[in-house]
């Protein structure tokens, strides 16, 4: 069942068209809901990075996403299929990095892995794949088992980019890496995008990496989004308020938005607010306090917000 | 052209962008005519989705400081004069984020202009000594 009580923010983005969508999916293993009723919807085009808390369930979406993971209630349409059905086909249409640094088989070569992945995806495209693998300084002849965690990430994400896939699905694409290695990977990135049209859904704990290079935001925690939407909505909507305010002072009555979250000292005060930047600066005004500054939030800084009010609630 | 992002920074990243491009025209590091990187190139070395350039790039061409030549990229217009338009432009712009700063410190216009004059004149302390003695 779909319950989107517990959002803050919207979580409906209208009529799509979307790549990737699932509604009320729900995915319980044994006592624990991984998936609460959600409604993930990607539109076709978007870079959009999915945020949230250890546990929250963003990996086993990613992996109901791909087949991986049967779920038990709810839909899912990634381009047209069910991949509960057609996971074979489904995952044809997908780059995937997965959560893990796990892939191939140990006595393989790295140079024979990336054969074996070329052999199920068509378009493959054998010079992007030597190009990428040389910008990432892989070594064909090394055997999958002498590879480092970031070593493996490496060669991961030259198997979900090369054949240029509708759908990329990067669960903590840069985990592991150094950082000169992550640099070039958001830069590889980049140019992916402008090379090729692709939908990507990212889930990252380093939001703060991908935030100028994705269009779209959520936030998942137990198994459900607490909001959905343009990221540049997120920055022009969800604002802190900087107010110098009277000893003693309540706030007003209407503050013209949704308050996600008070701070601040007695007589400055720091609040996050959802809604229209003039609507609440003149609501905080008019009952008294002088507005000093009004900022949007970071990506990383509008998650915590938010987080940190579903646990006080 | 050198474009440094800032996340902390209040704009969007697409004015960012354009806000850069502008400062190059004002110092003149960018003429009218010569090439601006492709969209490719510069999201890849910002980093960012190659949308917000784009978007920065219509823009910029929109308000005629640009032109797009299909298959070529994207020039500075041949009729930019920096000197007319962008420089007043981005000289509001820089007063307005001053102005913003000097308010969330709680100070008024006039101290930001005695302020602005005594360090131009080299009395950053605003006591008749100038520069620290070192």
């Amino acid at each position: 069942m779909t319950d989107n009580t517990r959002a803050m923010l919207p979580v409906d983005l209208g009529n799509g068209p979307f790549a990737v969508t699932t509604r009320g999916l729900a995915k319980r293993f044994g006592s624990v809901r991984a998936l609460n009723g959600l409604d993930l919807q990607v539109p076709e085009g978007a870079a959009y990075v999915l945020v949230g808390p250890n546990g929250a369930g963003k990996s086993t979406l990613i992996r109901t996403l791909m087949g991986l993971v049967r779920y038990q209630a709810g839909t899912v349409d990634v381009q047209g299929c069910d991949p509960a059905g057609r996971g074979a086909e489904v995952r044809a249409g997908i780059g995937y990095v997965p959560e893990g640094h796990r892939f191939g088989y140990a006595w393989m070569t790295v140079g024979r892995w990336l054969e074996h992945q070329a052999v199920y995806h068509p378009s493959w495209d054998k010079g992007y794949a030597r190009e990428l693998s040389t910008r990432y300084g892989i070594d064909p002849a090394r055997k999958c088992h002498t590879l480092s965690k970031g070593e493996s990430r490496r060669v991961q994400l030259v198997a979900a980019l090369a054949h240029r896939p509708p759908i990329l699905l990067l669960d903590e694409p840069t985990d592991g890496l150094d950082h000169v290695v992550r640099d070039e990977t958001l830069s590889i990135l980049s140019e992916h995008l402008a090379d090729s049209p692709t939908t990507v859904l990212i889930s990252t704990h380093r939001v703060y990496e991908v935030e100028p290079l994705v269009d779209h935001v959520g936030v998942l925690s137990e198994g459900r989004l607490l909001g959905q939407l343009p990221r540049d909505e997120l920055h022009g909507r969800l604002l802190c308020y900087w107010a110098d305010v009277p000893e003693g002072w309540s706030g007003p009555g209407d503050p013209g938005g949704r308050v996600v979250r008070r701070s601040g000292a007695a007589r400055a005060i720091e609040w996050t607010v959802w809604g229209d930047r003039d609507t609440v600066t003149r609501g905080l005004s008019e009952a008294g306090a002088a507005v000093r500054e009004v900022a949007p939030l970071s990506v990383d800084e509008a998650a915590v917000a938010l987080l940190s009010a579903r646990e006080a609630s | 052209m050198k474009i440094r992002l800032s996340h902390a920074d209040g704009r969007p990243l697409y004015v960012q962008i354009m806000d850069a491009v502008r400062s190059g025209l004002v110092r003149g590091s960018l003429r009218p005519e010569e090439p601006l990187p492709s969209v490719r190139d510069l999201s890849s070395s910002l980093r960012v989705n190659p949308r917000t350039v784009s978007q920065a790039y219509a823009e910029l061409e929109r308000d005629g400081v640009v032109e797009v030549l299909h298959g070529k990229g994207t020039f500075v217009a041949p009729g930019v004069r920096p000197e007319e338009r962008e420089r007043p432009r981005l000289a509001r712009e820089v007063a307005r984020r001053a102005l913003a700063d000097a308010s969330r410190n709680g100070l008024a216009l006039a101290d930001l202009i005695t302020a602005l004059r005594e360090v131009e004149d080299g009395d950053p302390h605003g006591d008749g000594s100038k520069e620290d003695g070192r």
